[in-house]
């Protein structure tokens, strides 16, 4: 695996930045890869643990735990829950975003927002709405149904994007070359949006495979699901670290698949100038269908949860709001979000900063351990730093430094995104020069980029802070004794079937998690220059 | 014989008029330039053409059938118009030679042949034809993007500015290839562009456009030298402008008695002459020259052609009048010379 | 504009950081008092300890979690283990810590409170409270008659599709090491195999008995007290359930003992007894009686809700805590695919 392929590369690597960096001007390249080095090395522990607990259980003892019939069924249960789900989010949020980017739908822009409102619903709390309303739906179905409303907005906000991004007059040459609008779109346009829509399967596949709580109540079980079945029936057990190492393997393949997918171009935008705002078709008389897309999306994604939550609101009138319980879980829940946003952000900034400035083969591999840990199920990284810190760090077992560190690995991503583009927006000859001016390299990245990408770090900051927020698993398993997030005190009372209850909750997590949301979106339509 | 008729287009945009009764008749084969300032409604009324944007009114008849009005619209991509653009707008998820065969049917049997021929016809090494867009220079995409459209061998081409965004030699060289293609396969071209020069030598007719009204259409010598306004005048090419008297068949001016077009009506107006009409003559120092004469106020050096500074003083007048003369040459008169100023060819009375 | 937007926003996300990590801080030096790792229902513990610190002001702060991983965890934390008291739900929990050897024996007090049959014989842990196990069926859909006789008829093909129960929880878990205990390990394995092939899983026996209410299987095994507890408050999940208690000293008759226990690691030893002491006593039997818990009361001469069947009339069979094997029962269950 890449893992033993890395110290040998990186030693190389280093040894070249080295003599590099002899001249001054290269000396913060060489601090700044040691630090990011050091935070790729801390994101292998994960893989490293399963690695070393497959080796300490044993080759009899693994093969019996991996290869039996409860593994072959979530297997199936985990690619059936895939195959189904990704084209079904394709299919609706390229729809979307097309209706809402291009085309002259009535109420465009506010349809656009509700398209991303979904995300400011956790996703267990999507099917927390869902079995509440039709109690029966369950397994695949409700699974399948359940994912795409909780998860499109993944693809839409990068597939709407591109859209605005694209150049009209190449649509404009299709036509030319006699392609009537669907062959224009389907030849034309949707190749463009290949990337985007392989980033955002991506993550979407990715939180199919790490999510539990949206899994648990729809009672359709996958690998999360099952490794926590595992845990609470025998702790750290083999059996759940096998599991573990089986889900890990899944989201490796996605990824590779992913890469694969992709393709190893990119589709710059060829030619200069601001490209001239693309027209926005008229629909003529498909605007009933299309907003009635709109509408119906509008009404499963956010509707459903919406009722249901005014409903139990309603039955549990105001003594469910016990402000010392409700209050208190809000207040942890802030305090770590905000916290651990700023970390994962800290942690983030000089891969970040090196991807952009010194792109080459280290920082690509370096870069890979920074995202790849983000694709890691919470249940998985928690369930390594259970493990290790009860074996052999026991000062920090359960303690806000372990918790933090898993919510900086698993957040990772989400914090480098925000701060790569807009690093990549501070010119470094704005760096250079002012070094010429007297600054020294550190002074000289303080004073330019770091200014200049203070929206993307707020950015960063405020995503990891949303996934934080809405984080069960390593919550669950991780916090120290006594801390009380909205999500896990959600989570215990809707164990009990106190829905009524947890109606509190659920709403304080969506209320922290609007403004959030918000600020995501005015974030991608900035950066798209709307 | 008319090829492409455009009757009274107009086109509004909210309270903006873009285009206002735009008429003219292109001949089947020529290259015709739309040329005006930015904001002056030329790409409009290209994207009308192609099929881009809808007429508020007029028509467009195409080769004898109509493809805008009399309530008919005939959509972009049934129109058979070839466009460029003004960065190619190639398709950045293809190759050179997927861009170029993209309107070919897939399964043609000849379409490798044919996307090698239009790659030789507008000078394409065929090993570009596996290389992606991005990997292309500017002059490059240019020719994909011209290949691409020729290959379904369009009646019309509209070329959007394909020029703009190279640099002034690549300029040069590409233009002259493209009008040598277009010949060679008779194509009917329309080229919009804000460069005046690009237009005048590329174009057989040059139709000048500004705020959305066509000031001027007709072959680029008759404009050049007989331009209808102020404006079209010093936005086609340098220009001197001189109040004048009219009487006679001559112009009293700044530069004395200059000859006009017959015929004209006597009275006060503006005449034009082009930088190349006019010599200067350095006299020796104390010498007495003929006719209109000027001192030397400024000289900008710029290799073969200078731009010389010349103040004439006029009993008549209290300000003097500057004029800016283009010296081609060896005898480039120095700042101070006293230079006598000789005319060549009639003066053009502004007919406004 | 000297001061840029992007200063403010880093003195701010700065201010942030040391505000947070403060009140973490503070969150973590806190006087927690005694730490109970809970897998009771959290309702129930909290009762307990909020009753118990306002009578005796000792300081109670509950960590959530299941039987066996807490089990688990607390011999993996050893001697480090921050819980001074070990709440379950189950025995299987219990003895797997007392067999790791961390558990500091009941006070003699506190052990007499509570009659021998409801803890273990050498007296390192306490049972708390009991509850049955029944099948919860639908009473639109099955009658007396057509009931199972045992839980082990529900291996039998004919049930295939027809009733559910929840593998993951400590309390199935439970049910199954009492059929170990009392069948041996072949016939649990091969009842759990058709077990497999026959249920329904369901996350959670409040789930399970809510999918008989609404009709999606016809019975669940799963215990009793889900029952009283909703129709104590709406009823709304329980409205089409009848309880069918199988008596007759069947595996599906068993009674399982919440257990309590004090760690031989504790810093608190002196009140982590005094809670020990208070819930096995008047106090915390009383919460059992009079809350919406509905688990059986275990004291002494301690009444259980008067909503309840009495316990002894429910023909339980005897089986010794201290046996209930919960590793072996997590590796049958394994096997057989359920988890």
């Amino acid at each position: 695996m890449s893992a033993t392929a890395f110290p040998a590369e990186s030693a190389s690597a280093l040894r070249r930045l080295m003599i590099a960096a002899k001249g001054r001007s290269r000396i913060p390249y060489l601090w700044v890869t040691i630090v990011a080095a050091f935070v790729s090395f801390v994101s292998l522990v994960p893989l490293g643990f399963i690695a070393w607990i497959s080796v300490q259980t044993g080759w009899e003892t693994a093969s019996r735990l991996i290869f039996r019939g409860r593994v072959g069924e979530l297997l199936i249960n985990t690619a059936l829950l895939e195959f189904f789900t990704l084209p079904l989010t394709i299919a609706l949020s390229v729809a979307l975003a097309w209706l809402t980017e291009r085309t002259d739908l009535p109420g465009a822009r506010l349809w656009s927002l509700l398209a991303v409102a979904p995300l400011a619903v956790p996703a267990f709390v999507h099917s927390y709405a869902w079995i509440s309303l039709v109690p029966g739906l369950h397994g695949l179905t409700g699974g399948v149904l359940v994912s795409v409303l909780a998860y499109f907005p993944f693809l839409y906000l990068p597939v709407a994007a591109q859209l605005r991004r694209l150049d009209p007059a190449i649509e404009d040459a299709a036509a030319s070359l006699g392609l009537n609008p669907w062959q224009v779109f389907f030849r034309a346009v949707l190749p463009q949006l290949r990337l985007a829509i392989c980033g955002g399967s991506l993550l979407v596949g990715l939180h199919l495979l790490a999510e539990y709580g949206l899994y648990v109540m729809i009672r359709f079980d996958t690998f999360s699901t099952a490794i926590v079945d595992q845990f609470q029936s025998a702790f750290n057990g083999p059996a759940a670290n096998m599991l573990a190492g089986v889900l890990v393997s899944c989201c490796l393949l996605l990824l590779v698949l992913e890469a694969v997918l992709r393709g190893g171009e990119r589709y710059a935008r060829v030619g200069s100038g601001a490209a001239r705002p693309a027209d926005r078709r008229r629909l003529g008389r498909m605007v009933i269908p299309a907003l009635a897309l709109n509408a119906a999306t509008v009404a499963l994604a956010i509707g459903v949860p919406f009722v249901t939550l005014t409903r139990w609101l309603y039955i549990g009138g105001t003594e469910i709001w016990r402000i010392d319980l409700v209050g208190g879980a809000f207040a942890q829940t802030v305090v770590l979000a905000i916290a651990g946003g700023i970390l994962a952000t800290i942690a983030a900034a000089p891969m970040a900063w090196l991807s952009v400035r010194a792109p080459g083969r280290l920082q690509r591999i370096l870069e890979a351990c920074h995202y790849y840990v983000g694709s890691l199920p919470g249940v998985v990284v928690a369930l390594a730093l259970v493990t290790i810190t009860v074996r052999l760090v026991l000062p920090l077992y359960q303690t806000f430094a372990t918790l933090f560190l898993a919510y900086i690995m698993l957040f990772l991503p989400r914090a480098m995104v925000g701060l790569r583009t807009s690093i990549a927006q501070a010119p470094v000859e704005l760096e250079r020069a002012a070094m010429a001016l007297g600054r020294t390299p550190f002074q000289a990245v303080r004073q330019t980029t770091m200014r200049l990408a203070a929206p993307g770090v707020a950015a960063s900051t405020a995503l990891v802070a949303l996934g934080i927020t809405n984080e069960l698993t390593a919550t669950l398993m991780l916090s120290p004794t006594g801390v009380e997030t909205l999500a896990t005190k959600f989570w215990s009372l809707t164990s009990e079937i106190d829905y009524v209850a947890a109606a509190p909750y659920a709403v304080m997590m969506v209320l922290l998690s609007l403004p959030l949301t918000f600020l995501l979106y005015a974030q991608s339509r900035r950066a798209t220059g709307q | 014989m008319t090829f492409l008729t455009l009757d009274a287009i107009s086109k509004s945009y909210g309270p903006t008029v873009a285009l206002d009764a735009i008429g003219m008749n292109i001949a089947a084969g020529g290259r015709t330039a739309i040329v005006g300032p930015s904001g002056s409604g030329k790409t409009t009324l290209l994207r009308i053409i192609a099929g881009f944007e809808t007429p508020d009114s007029g028509s467009l008849v195409l080769d004898g059938k109509t493809l805008a009005g009399e309530g008919v619209l005939v959509p972009a991509h049934r129109r058979g118009i070839g466009i460029v653009s003004q960065d190619g707008a190639l398709f950045p998820h293809l190759t050179v030679a997927d861009n170029i065969g993209f309107g070919l049917p897939k399964k043609a049997s000849d379409r490798s042949r044919r996307i090698a021929e239009l790659m030789e016809m507008v000078e394409l090494d065929e090993v570009m034809a596996a290389r992606r867009p991005h990997q292309l220079s500017g002059g490059q995409q240019q020719r994909v993007a011209l290949a691409r459209a020729l290959a379904l061998k369009p009646r019309l081409m509209l070329l959007d500015e394909p020029f703009s965004a190279l640099d002034t030699g690549l300029r040069d060289t590409l233009r002259r290839t493209v009008a040598r293609v277009l010949r060679a396969s008779g194509t009917t071209a329309i080229l919009v562009t804000h460069d005046q020069a690009e237009a005048l030598s590329f174009a057989d007719q040059v139709a000048v456009l500004r705020q959305g009204r066509l000031v001027q259409f007709g072959s680029p010598r008759a404009l050049y030298g007989k331009p209808r306004d102020r404006e079209t005048a010093t936005f086609l090419g340098e220009a001197i402008l001189l109040d004048a008297s009219i009487a006679s068949g001559r112009a009293q001016c700044a530069l004395g008695s200059l000859v006009v077009e017959a015929g004209l009506k006597t009275g006060q107006a503006t005449v034009m002459l082009r930088p190349e009409q006019i010599r200067l003559t350095t006299a020796p120092a104390g010498a007495k020259i003929d006719g209109p004469f000027g001192r030397v106020d400024d000289v900008e050096f710029g290799g073969g052609n200078c731009m010389v500074l010349v103040r004439i003083d006029r009993s008549d007048r209290a300000m003097p009048d500057f004029l800016s003369i283009k010296c081609v040459g060896a005898d480039i008169p120095e700042p101070g010379d006293l230079v006598g100023i000789s005319v060549h060819g009639t003066a053009h009375v502004l007919p406004e | 504009m000297t001061i840029s937007f992007s200063g403010s926003v880093s003195a701010l996300a700065f201010a942030a950081l040391f505000a947070s990590t403060g009140a973490t801080v503070a969150l973590a030096q806190e006087d927690i008092g005694i730490v109970v790792y809970n897998a009771q229902h959290e309702s129930l513990g909290v009762a307990w300890a909020e009753a118990f610190t306002k009578e005796t002001g000792i300081k109670v702060t509950l960590r959530k979690g299941s039987d066996m991983e807490f089990a688990n965890q607390i011999v993996q934390e050893g001697a480090a283990s921050p819980a001074d008291v070990f709440l379950t739900e189950n025995s299987p929990a219990m003895s797997l810590v007392d067999g790791a050897g961390l558990f500091e024996p009941v006070a003699a007090e506190t052990l007499a409170q509570v009659p021998e049959n409801f803890r273990p014989s050498n007296g390192h842990w306490i049972g708390v409270a009991a509850r049955s196990t029944v099948f919860a069926y639908d009473k639109t859909k099955l009658t007396e008659d057509k009931l199972p006789k045992s839980m082990l008829d529900l291996a039998d093909p004919s049930w295939k599709g027809r009733w559910a129960a929840s593998p993951s929880g400590a309390d199935f878990q439970a049910i199954v090491s009492a059929l170990l205990s009392l069948k041996g390990e072949e016939a649990t394995a091969s009842w759990l195999k058709a077990m497999k092939e026959n249920f329904t899983a369901y996350k959670g026996n409040s789930t399970a008995m809510k999918a008989v209410n609404a009709g999606e299987v016809e019975g669940a095994v799963i215990y009793h007290y889900y029952y009283f507890g909703d129709q104590a408050k709406t009823g709304e999940n329980s409205k089409n359930v009848a309880l069918h208690f199988f008596k007759n000293q069947d595996p599906g008759a068993f009674v399982s003992i919440s257990g309590g226990g004090v760690l031989a690691s504790s810093q608190h030893k002196e009140n982590a007894q005094k809670f020990l002491a208070w819930i096995t006593g008047k106090g915390g039997q009383g919460i059992l009686r009079d809350g919406t818990s509905f688990e059986y009361a275990v004291g002494n001469g301690a009444a259980s809700n008067t909503a309840l069947p009495a316990l002894s009339d429910l023909q339980y069979p005897k089986v010794d805590p201290a046996t209930l094997n919960s590793a072996k029962v997590t590796d049958l269950m394994t096997d057989a695919g359920l988890l």
